[in-house]
């Protein structure tokens, strides 16, 4: 007993001396950094669109965004949620948007493009090309989990996979060559759901507090 | 204290740490320790560990309240997030307290049923012995620990026998072999006061 007491001694001497930057400051400046490096890696590595001033004032490429867009939004506040302990679950609300992106794009693809690409191979890269921008974001996401306090440290981990996916797929966006909203909805979606699995697995190992 | 009173009472004494004010932090803490204390017992055994590591878990409570605080909304009720991290930090400390269990008995297990073999030629004398050393243990560890040491039976015969799994038997064995430790060595009396406690506060 007199342990406890002592540990609650010096836990009490150190009152109001560290104060960390709130949550929302920690992820906001991570989910930044993030897309700056997934956006560096676009240039560096894959290289922007031949035709990209052309493809940016269409359609296709509006859609890529508001979907990919709505998913980083939605996921970050998913993320909060599971770094705040107690938190309202009503922030999985946020996810909304981009599911009626996903769901709209699979349903009315005006585009008539095929689901599987423009050529054999339109998937795979795709959606490795993705995997691999979110690489970054899913290592700095990680670290500004750990600032945090995931009580459940596999939806945590998740999270964070679908984050870095989502940033990940917002700077592919500059590169991807496939205007199909359907193509976009599902493969965009899978390197989602690919990111979150391995999060999960890390999140299990790496989360614990 | 009812619980809007202690959720008003610790969320102005997390807004109190805020303003640097060690004494009121103090204060709760010591608060919430007492308060998990009495209701984590029941929570451990229910999850098939001792009531008397409570106090480990109280601690690494405090240590995860106090490291992770700034994740507290001064805005939002305090209690809902203690519950949370506490709910985390028992389901965390259970697993790995039973996954640690199970690699502790493994080995002395084996090494203490070596030990207990070797002097098997003079039989009588050290059964005589061995049965003086179990007084100190209870009915239930005692019938099981005098199947397996003094007559042989192996894990597997002793669950049968007791109808129960091999798991619970391993975990009874370690169990008594700290009991027999503790008897044989009377400066460890920490257990044993550590219990009182819990009785008092149940």
């Amino acid at each position: 007993m007199t342990s406890t007491d002592d540990l609650i001694r010096s836990l009490a001497s150190t009152a109001g001396a560290r104060r960390s930057a709130s949550l929302q400051t920690a992820f906001a400046v991570t989910g930044a950094a993030s897309l700056a490096c997934a956006l560096l890696l676009v240039f560096l590595v894959i290289g922007i669109r031949p035709d990209f001033a052309d493809m940016a004032v269409r359609m296709p490429f509006g859609f890529k965004l508001a979907y990919t867009g709505s998913l980083v939004v939605g996921t970050s506040v998913v993320a909060l949620y599971a770094a705040t302990p107690g938190a309202s679950a009503t922030a999985l609300y946020s996810l909304l948007p981009a599911v009626i992106f996903l769901v709209l794009g699979v349903l009315f693809d005006p585009t008539g493009f095929p689901i599987t690409g423009r050529t054999n191979t339109a998937v795979v890269f795709c959606v490795s090309s993705i995997l691999f921008l979110s690489l970054p974001a899913m290592i700095l996401l990680f670290v500004a989990m750990r600032k945090g306090a995931p009580t459940q440290p596999l939806f945590a981990g998740a999270v964070v996979g679908m984050i870095s996916a989502s940033v990940g797929a917002m700077a592919y966006t500059l590169a991807c060559k496939n205007d199909g909203t359907a193509f976009v909805a599902i493969w965009y979606t899978a390197a989602c759901a690919i990111m979150a699995f391995i999060g999960a697995v890390a999140g299990h190992r790496v989360l614990r507090w | 204290m009812t619980v809007e009173e202690r959720e008003q009472r610790w969320a102005e004494a997390m807004r109190a740490e805020r303003r640097g004010e060690a004494v009121a932090y103090e204060r709760m803490l010591k608060e919430v320790a007492a308060a998990l204390r009495r209701s984590l017992a029941p929570r451990l055994v229910r999850a098939g560990l001792n009531a008397h590591e409570a106090e480990d878990l109280v601690q690494e409570i405090l240590i995860g309240l106090h490291g992770k605080r700034h994740t507290w909304d001064s805005a939002r009720p305090f209690l809902p997030w203690l519950h949370a991290i506490t709910r985390y930090k028992l389901i965390d400390f259970t697993r790995h307290r039973r996954r640690e269990t199970t690699r502790r008995v493994d080995l002395p297990l084996e090494d203490w049923l070596k030990i207990v073999e070797a002097p098997a030629d003079d039989a009588s004398r050290s059964t005589v012995e061995v049965d003086r050393h179990l007084a100190v243990l209870p009915v239930g560890q005692r019938k099981i620990v005098r199947a397996i040491a003094v007559e042989g039976a192996s894990v597997r015969n002793a669950a049968l026998r007791f109808a129960t799994s091999e798991g619970a038997v391993r975990v009874t064995i370690h169990r008594a072999i700290r009991r027999l430790l503790g008897a044989a060595e009377p400066t460890s009396t920490i257990e044993p006061s550590l219990r009182n406690e819990h009785d008092k506060h149940r």
